[in-house]
């Protein structure tokens, strides 16, 4: 039925934007558009002259050419270019293999640090938690993390200390990314001073000072996915008035 | 290999740091006291016999069935029971499908001995024919999600089941007095399963180094991992203060005033935990006689003259003393004596008739009219009982 509808007319692309989709739907039909660069991003897929959903969410275009799918999982389809929080599995002369919430394991070259030579391979014990960053992920094969950017430096990249990491869905970790900040760690930013990593992964990292105040901002955290910004300030005021925090 | 190292859930460094630094000053990741559990509500299905429970983020759902089998031979006179669990891979990227791991028997195991040993069912009134038929009783335990503590939360379930569960009643007959007839829930009201005491479990987490022990109950699976090297102990207490089962496998040892300390606590938990799932089960079992009488309702007028029990709730005092005579005369109070009155609907009221009942009859205009008899007496009552039988 969609096929028809987009043979029909101009490239139906614009009446599905930011509405739900579900896997199967048909939201462009190239043979219709003359030269045109499309880049597309994740749950999306190219099947012949259709681009297709591979995942339930929302779809999401930006200008000029940018199509991905948001949605909100517990579990994570690695892609590339996102930056996570991984744990690392097992150690192999080569790679790390580094678990990161997906459908395999990842593998983290020895050498993918800034600086990083034979001579110098860092040692990381089972457990470590490191952010790292997604190199390359095909559908089938382990993904490829490395802990500098794309231009080789370290960034931030690398093993986490200390703190207190919980997993929670996919949607909150890009809502605590999204720019302007997120109305909840704007509150707590205000009153408390923590720092904090997250992973698009879903996978959040908080470190404080003292323990109370970790486990309150965890909480904070993992309750305001869907809440609104006011719930989230007034989730804020709250906490801040609760004897438990000084 | 690589795929179950993928999906075994793990925990980092700085984790097992900050819960072992937070739980010395007592404080739980999710703001619990260290004794106290998470919220716990039990939910039923529209069987017998099916219950949810949640613990906070745990999810688990008990099926409970039951079918007439041979005896074993060394107990012909006892019916048995058997725990069967499932660990969905929904509830866990870490359970997989098919064989079920060494946390599935755990589980099933620990559930099995608290109600058997502590012998919390009676096995001997499953008994029909003696060495040839009894009643096997099955508990079908599927654990949907996983958020730690699967055990109290499975055991919760598997006692709300088997709280509500109604098993056929059947006769026996025929020449020899060998044939069973199982009658249907309609012809005969079913027959619950006789429960002498709840066996409730409680499991605690052992943390701490050298001799300073922290106990934790009610522990998540994250707390589980840590306490891979203090241990792990499972209480199983009912409310009268008996120990049903202990179960604690591998870890440090436990100097034996910390086991007595934590059965104290179990103790009191296993109070709790009883009062709520009785309180759970008598709301279910309210319900289902409420909907048994409105199943009733629905069915052709029949010329009774039993007063109407009030479904719109308008019981006034006159009728409930009728109603309260009329279940004290008949045996086992079943609530097929509770049928619509057939009173003159629409019609001026008559002097001779109740006045309390006139509310009530104005809302069944569908039931046949039939002349009332002044005074309603338990004679009619009976008499309207043996109507219905032969129709």
């Amino acid at each position: 039925m969609k096929g028809e509808e987009i043979s029909s007319s101009a490239p139906l692309n614009k009446d599905l934007v930011d509405k739900m989709v579900v896997p199967g739907d048909v939201i462009l039909d190239l043979s219709k558009m003359t030269n045109q660069t499309i880049k597309l991003g994740s749950g999306l897929c190219q099947d012949g002259d259709t681009i297709r959903v591979i995942k339930a969410g929302r779809l999401r275009f930006s200008k000029p050419n940018k199509y991905w799918i948001e949605n909100s999982q517990k579990r994570y389809i690695p892609s590339a270019g996102d930056t996570i929080l991984g744990i690392v599995a097992d150690c192999r002369p080569d790679n790390f293999l580094v678990d990161i919430k997906g459908p395999t394991l990842a593998y983290l070259p020895v050498l993918a640090f800034e600086g990083g030579t034979r001579r110098n391979i860092p040692k990381f014990e089972v457990g470590t938690l490191l952010y790292v960053r997604v190199v390359k992920a095909n559908t089938g094969m382990n993904p490829e993390l490395s802990c500098t950017d794309a231009g080789g430096k370290a960034a931030e990249f690398g093993p986490l200390k200390g703190g207190y990491m919980f997993e929670s869905s996919t949607g909150l970790c890009r809502m605590l990314l999204g720019s302007p900040a997120c109305p909840v760690l704007e509150a707590l930013g205000k009153r408390l001073s923590f720092e904090i990593a997250v992973g698009l992964n879903g996978r959040v990292w908080v470190n404080a000072s003292s323990p109370k105040t970790i486990v309150a901002i965890a909480n904070a955290l993992m309750s305001s996915e869907s809440l609104s910004g006011v719930q989230q300030r007034i989730l804020v005021e709250k906490l801040m008035q609760s004897p438990a925090l000084s | 290999m690589e795929q179950r190292l993928a999906n075994s859930w793990r925990m980092s460094v700085n984790d097992k740091k900050f819960i072992e630094e937070a739980l010395l000053s007592d404080i739980r990741i999710d703001g619990r006291g260290p004794f106290e559990y998470r919220r716990l509500t039990i939910k039923f299905g529209k069987e017998d016999g099916q219950s949810e429970v949640q613990l906070g983020h745990t999810h688990v759902m008990a099926y409970v069935t039951s079918q007439l089998v041979q005896p074993y031979r060394d107990r012909p006179n006892e019916g048995t029971l058997s725990i069967f669990t499932e660990l969905s891979p929904m509830a866990d990227p870490s359970f997989e499908v098919g064989r079920p791991g060494e946390l599935a028997i755990e589980l099933g195991r620990v559930i099995d001995r608290g109600l058997r040993e502590s012998r919390a069912v009676d096995m001997e009134s499953l008994c029909v024919v003696a060495g040839r038929f009894v009643w096997a009783v099955r508990v079908d335990l599927h654990i949907v999600d996983n958020g730690g503590n699967l055990i109290d939360a499975a055991n919760i379930a598997a006692l709300a089941a088997l709280l509500t569960f109604r098993r056929p009643e059947c006769t026996i007959g025929g020449e020899d007095g060998q044939e069973i007839t199982i009658h249907p829930p309609e012809v005969r009201e079913p027959l619950g399963l006789i429960i002498h005491h709840l066996p409730v479990a409680v499991t605690f987490g052992i943390f701490g180094e050298d001799k300073s022990l922290v106990l934790v109950s009610l522990v998540l699976h994250i707390s589980i991992d840590l306490s891979r090297h203090g241990g792990r102990m499972t209480t199983t207490v009912n409310s009268n203060g008996d120990v049903c089962a202990i179960q604690k496998a591998g870890g440090e040892g436990v100097m034996p005033s910390e086991i007595m300390r934590c059965l104290r606590v179990a103790s009191v938990k296993a109070a709790e935990i009883t009062q709520t799932i009785k309180e759970s089960v008598d709301v279910y079992n309210e319900n289902r006689s409420l909907r048994h009488i409105k199943r009733h309702l629905k069915s052709a007028p029949v010329e009774v003259r039993v007063p109407e029990r009030g479904t719109e709730g308008n019981e006034t005092g006159g009728v409930a003393t009728d109603f309260s005579k009329l279940s004290s005369s008949e045996a086992g109070g079943s609530p097929m004596v509770t049928k619509g009155e057939e009173a003159p609907s629409g019609d001026a009221v008559e002097s001779t008739e109740d006045p309390e009942v006139k509310p009530l009859t104005l809302k069944t205009p569908s039931l046949k009219q039939e002349t009332q008899s002044p005074q309603r007496t338990l004679r009619d009552a009976v008499k309207a009982k043996q109507k219905k039988k032969k129709k």
